[in-house]
């Protein structure tokens, strides 16, 4: 069974995930703030965290990094609108992706199940995403069995996204995985080979989304 | 500024003029006086004394004034003072000396005043500078600290109306059994949102507080995220999108763009019956980005063009569940990036909206 700290001030919010996650198997455990939620999770050592945000006294964004000190687990952000700036910063410190509130159950269901899948130790140079194949020892992308022609540039920029596929990757984490070497702004290149690589995924292929001020999610439709 | 600099200019003027008098004023008083006192002195004590008045006179005065001077004091000293007294004769090389020595005494004591004048200046430029800079940051520290007020103010605010929203949305979702009571507390949660999102908008945009962050973006995107939230409102409008495929890359803010484009698409929906469909087109013209919606509901009244954005204004067939500030955020979404919004009805029928935006086109092609 997979184990979740919930990390919330609101008792009602808290409650019902719980009440929601527990009835999807999942053995739920709640912090009403960042120190008890650090040592739930210190002790507990859970396959993954919701974190909100906006917790009184220590903020949600602390206790992240503190928590990135020394863990790796899978974190959700729990967050309102119109914070598009912190949830960068949250993503950027470690976060794996995070719900709007008031998000819908199904698609808190939906990324916390994608998150717990990230930690894997790759033993195949192959990534897939719907029907999207990446060959990483060959540095060739097929979709659906066809080969896709891609520059060196949209391939870094498809596995980056590819490896996170469902998970939102902020524009900065693009830019520094695929441009690591240069100091000016990418941010117009990166649209640009964003534009051509969804003109050859097509409408078959995994779809990229762009979340305004935040970055692009790798969709496997 | 503008007319301080002028007072001063004026008032340089003035003792400009007062400074010249007084160098007139002082040679000839002080040839008088030492005239009167030749016998005694000699002529060496009268050169001295109008060396000193012109040292003196060179720490207060502007340069002109004291050169002026020096040629007096030189010309007086010379013809009243010197033998052969009233001539300008000069036979003694001694004296020749002396005489060049007011020019130069005048001349140096110009540089240096004029020197010292600069430094005095420059400082207190500097000093006003410095205040009119702290002047400057206080009123923007108070500023950002009553912004930030309202922000944090708005932000609890928009917490405590929302984590209700949610806890009803969550447990909503949870009663998984199909009910119609449970479809219609659904819809009520959905119009309650929709509500508070609107009060939360239009006060964040009254309070001023909304800062473009600019970023190339592809328009596309744009309206995929003003349309994401709409799922509902177009399941039974068709959507037609054109103009898109010949558009650069533009510099925009895509989220406030995105949620302008949305409250202009809900209204769309909210006005046009069922079924019809809902165009949005857009083009980019000399810098200018222009975004179209047109329905096919009934139109805008007559006359009232203008007032649909105002706030609290409602069509005349209203539909329940309006809070008649979507239009009214819309266009101040748009104006706080500096575009506006114009509305009109379409010669054949329906409301016609125009989002006109200034956007920078990226230089590489897409």
């Amino acid at each position: 069974m997979n184990k979740v700290v919930i990390i919330d001030d609101e008792p009602q919010v808290r409650r019902l995930l719980s009440m929601v996650l527990k009835s999807r198997n999942y053995e739920v455990h709640e912090a009403e703030d960042g120190p008890s939620g650090l040592q739930h999770i210190a002790l507990l050592r859970p396959d993954a965290v919701l974190l909100d945000l906006g917790l009184p006294a220590m903020d949600g964004l602390s206790v992240l990094k503190r928590l990135r000190e020394w863990s790796e687990v899978p974190v959700l952000i729990l967050s309102v609108r119109d914070e598009e700036a912190l949830k960068v910063e949250a993503l950027e410190a470690g976060a794996d992706d995070y719900v709007t509130k008031p998000f819908g159950t199904a698609e808190l269901l939906a990324r916390l199940a994608v998150i717990q899948r990230r930690r894997f130790t790759r033993q195949n140079p192959e990534i897939t995403a719907g029907n999207l194949t990446l060959n990483l020892l060959h540095h060739e992308a097929s979709l659906a069995g066809d080969r896709l022609k891609l520059t060196p540039t949209e391939f870094s920029l498809l596995h980056t996204l590819a490896e996170h596929a469902g998970r939102i990757v902020t524009f900065g984490q693009i830019i520094r995985r695929v441009w690591p070497a240069q100091l000016s702004d990418q941010s117009e290149a990166l649209r640009v080979h964003i534009s051509h690589l969804r003109r050859k995924l097509g409408t078959t292929g995994p779809q990229i989304i762009n979340e305004p001020a935040i970055g692009y999610r790798l969709i496997d439709s | 500024m503008e007319p301080n600099a002028a007072a001063r200019k004026e008032s340089d003027s003035l003792a400009l003029v007062a400074q010249y008098s007084g160098s007139l004023a002082v040679v000839f008083s002080l040839a008088a006086a030492c005239r009167a006192i030749l016998p005694q002195t000699g002529y060496l004590f009268s050169a001295l004394m109008f060396l000193m008045a012109i040292v003196l006179a060179g720490t207060r005065w502007h340069r002109g004034p004291v050169i002026l001077m020096a040629i007096l004091s030189a010309l007086t000293w010379n013809f009243v003072f010197l033998q052969p007294q009233f001539t300008f004769l000069i036979q003694n090389p001694g004296d020749l000396a002396i005489f060049a020595l007011f020019f130069i005494v005048a001349l140096s004591m110009g540089h240096l005043t004029s020197n010292l004048r600069q430094r005095e200046d420059a400082l207190e430029r500097h000093h006003r500078e410095r205040e009119s800079l702290l002047a400057e940051r206080h009123r923007a520290n108070l500023l950002a600290e009553s912004e930030r007020l309202h922000r944090t103010l708005l932000d609890s605010v928009s917490h405590e109306l929302k984590t209700p929203i949610t806890i009803i949305r969550t447990a909503l979702d949870g009663l998984a059994s199909p009910n119609p009571y449970t479809a219609e507390i659904t819809t009520a949660t959905r119009r309650l949102q929709h509500i508070v999102d609107n009060f939360l908008g239009m006060t964040r945009v009254e309070a001023d507080a909304l800062r473009p962050n600019l970023n190339w973006e592809e328009l596309h995107d744009v309206i995929r995220a003003a349309t994401t939230p709409l799922e509902e409102e177009f399941r039974s409008r068709p959507l037609l999108i054109s103009g898109l495929d010949s558009l650069p890359l533009l510099k925009l803010d895509s989220r406030l763009l995105a949620q302008a484009l949305s409250n202009i698409l809900h209204n769309a929906a909210s006005y046009s019956p069922q079924g019809s469909p809902v165009e949005i087109s857009a083009a980019f013209l000399a810098n200018f980005l222009e975004i179209s919606v047109r329905d096919h509901g009934q139109g805008i009244p007559d006359g009232a063009e203008n007032a649909v954005f105002d706030k609290f204004y409602r069509g005349p067939d209203v539909h329940a569940g309006g809070t008649g500030l979507g239009l009214a955020i819309a266009r101040g979404l748009v104006r706080s990036m500096k575009g506006d919004i114009s509305a009109r009805n379409h010669p054949d029928g329906g409301a016609c909206f125009t989002i006109r935006l200034p956007a920078q086109a990226a230089p590489l092609s897409t």
